[in-house]
């Protein structure tokens, strides 16, 4: 591992340690309660799902331009941080919905695009595990469309009618409510950086493993 | 008759005469104003703190167990390529 994974592990487990606190000091707002505290959670899991699917996007593209294969391993590594964040978007979403609209899910335009995103994850990841030899582009190929569909489920609440609430939301937020939602934001992104280069490291090592059983074979 | 057509004949006749039972019913009295969630009765009240836990919880055990998973699939291939790597030294120098 690289020589800042360890002081950033260490500063990523001290913020982790922290964000409950903060977010347990910020106000309640006003119509929705205690429920509305599922957003310092939610929303930044729902940003590192889109950044894990973009990333994925522009590696397999190099892959599949270039053929460069240390793309490759960050394409497959940044697929599944995807479907974690992502199933953690569409978990925590649920939940704050079913208290906020009274309802679990709405077929709305936000939710379903987000839904379709990880459903994209998802057939990437089952394409590398069993799509046996040639799955590796077939699988860059269906990042590029997951990482299309990023913009289309970022601002779909300012086009269609929908009733999650719109991206205008987080830069009017007041600080009291800002301040936590920056630093979980700030949190999350230091957990994803370091959970990609855990799972770019085994992708490397495993590359290593197929080296060595070549050589040995030849 | 074979069973398996007699019981969804059964089943069949079940649910249309629960829709015959429904359409008979009164219906409802329309909610003619806005009641603020604190003044319903308790049983149409959510609570929020079990839909907060569930979500706290549900978040720091998926990345608790991914970090697991990454980090016992990393020592395992570790392990796999000091074997291999041993193996090719031996076999170098044999």
């Amino acid at each position: 591992m690289p020589n800042w994974f360890t002081p950033l592990a260490v500063v990523c487990a001290l913020m982790f340690a922290t964000a409950p606190i903060l977010i347990a000091n910020a106000p309640y707002e006003s119509t929705m309660g205690l429920v509305q505290k599922i957003f310092y959670v939610h929303l930044p899991s729902a940003w590192m799902f889109l950044l894990a699917a973009i990333i994925c996007g522009i590696a397999s593209a190099r892959f599949l331009f270039r053929g460069d294969l240390r793309q490759d391993r960050v394409a497959w590594a940044a697929a599944e941080l995807a479907v974690l964040f992502g199933a953690i978007t569409l978990v925590t979403g649920p939940l704050w919905a079913r208290k906020a609209w009274g309802v679990w899910w709405q077929w709305d335009v936000r939710l379903t695009s987000s839904l379709m995103g990880w459903m994209v994850a998802v057939a990437y990841m089952l394409l590398r595990k069993y799509g046996g030899a040639g799955s590796d582009k077939l699988a860059a190929g269906l990042a590029l469309f997951g990482m299309a569909n990023v913009p289309f489920v970022y601002i779909s609440v300012n086009y269609w009618r929908t009733i999650h609430p719109l991206t205008t939301v987080v830069p009017t937020l007041p600080t009291s409510f800002g301040l936590p939602l920056w630093f979980t934001v700030a949190t999350f992104l230091l957990v994803f950086v370091l959970l990609l280069r855990m799972r770019v490291r085994l992708e490397e090592q495993r590359a290593r493993v197929d080296a060595l059983y070549l050589s040995m074979d030849s | 008759m074979k069973p398996l057509s007699l019981l969804l004949v059964v089943l069949i006749s079940c649910g249309a005469a629960n829709v015959a039972l429904d359409a008979q019913q009164p219906p409802s009295q329309p909610q003619e104003e806005f009641i603020p969630i604190d003044q319903l009765p308790p049983q149409d009240q959510l609570p929020a703190a079990p839909l907060l836990v569930v979500a706290y919880s549900f978040v720091v055990l998926a990345l608790f167990a991914y970090l697991v998973s990454v980090a016992r699939r990393l020592a395992n291939v570790q392990r796999e390529l000091e074997r291999l790597e041993g193996d090719v030294k031996r076999g170098g120098g044999a």
